[in-house]
């Protein structure tokens, strides 16, 4: 049964990918210039590598000081 | 109660728990900018006329505010040589770096004040719409935390100066200088962002 529900998805997945539309992801983005696009994208980006930057620079500090200690 | 031994383990620490709490601060003012930096792209690359053309021929004063840019970032380096001195025992010369310091930053805020002064009375206000309302806030923000560090600079300064710093005790200078590189380091982005694109 399973096996036969996993076959109906496998199909109807490929003929969606078969009759591709285009939809707007983000409310905000309808009907928006060109301008105003890319400077949400490149702010998206911005806040978006943020986070990994903030936990990177702490947690190499964090690995400096004790690495430091133990060298010493 | 704490042992000797207690005090000694706490006082060898790799990293203490005043600086790491001070670099979990710096995380979330960090991110407290980026939000904001972020609202400014938006803005900034939506308008193809920035300053937009409503607000007239209202222009920053980008001279100026280099020149404060290089007095900040003076001041960074002062900050962090006082505490090299601080390390060294070298304490007159610790003594005179956080001076320097604790001046430049003043010398930032009168100037950046000096300037707002005269950016309101050209009609450039936190009501001029999108420009004047990111750019008040995005500074003004900065701003705050400048005088934040100018604060707590006269604490460790006052501190330093009635001899509760030493070589061998100087967290609090140090905890100050990682705030300090902090507010430094953001305002060259701040500046070129703001007053230069």
């Amino acid at each position: 049964m399973i096996c036969r529900v996993l076959i109906l998805l496998l199909i109807f997945g490929f003929l969606s990918v078969l009759l591709p539309n285009s939809l707007n992801a983000c409310p905000a983005c309808k009907n928006l210039d060109e301008s105003i696009a890319r400077g949400f994208n490149w702010s998206v980006l911005f806040m978006m590598a943020m986070p990994f930057t903030v936990v990177g620079v702490i947690g190499g500090s964090v690995y400096y000081y004790f690495r430091r200690a133990n060298a010493a | 109660m704490m042992t000797h031994s207690d005090v000694e383990i706490i006082q060898n620490r790799p990293l203490s728990n005043a600086k790491l709490g001070v670099l979990v601060l710096l995380g979330a003012e960090t991110m407290l900018f980026v939000g904001l930096i972020g609202a400014f792209l938006v803005f900034r690359m939506g308008n193809v006329n920035w300053p937009p053309l409503s607000l007239g021929d209202i222009q920053l004063p980008q001279l100026v505010t280099g020149i404060n840019t290089l007095l900040l970032v003076i001041s960074g380096y002062t900050m962090f040589f006082s505490v090299r001195s601080i390390q060294q025992d070298r304490m007159w010369i610790h003594h005179t770096a956080l001076a320097f310091t604790w001046f430049l930053g003043l010398a930032f805020l009168v100037i950046q004040g000096s300037e707002w002064i005269q950016l309101i009375g050209k009609g450039l206000t936190l009501q001029s719409g999108i420009y004047g309302g990111i750019f008040y806030i995005l500074i003004g923000c900065h701003a705050v935390h400048v005088l934040g560090a100018v604060s707590w600079l006269t604490i460790v300064f006052a501190k330093s100066l009635l001899g509760k710093s030493s070589s061998q005790n100087y967290i609090g200078v140090e905890t100050c200088m990682l705030y300090w590189i902090f507010v430094v380091a953001l305002w060259p982005i701040l500046y070129v962002l703001v007053y230069l694109s």
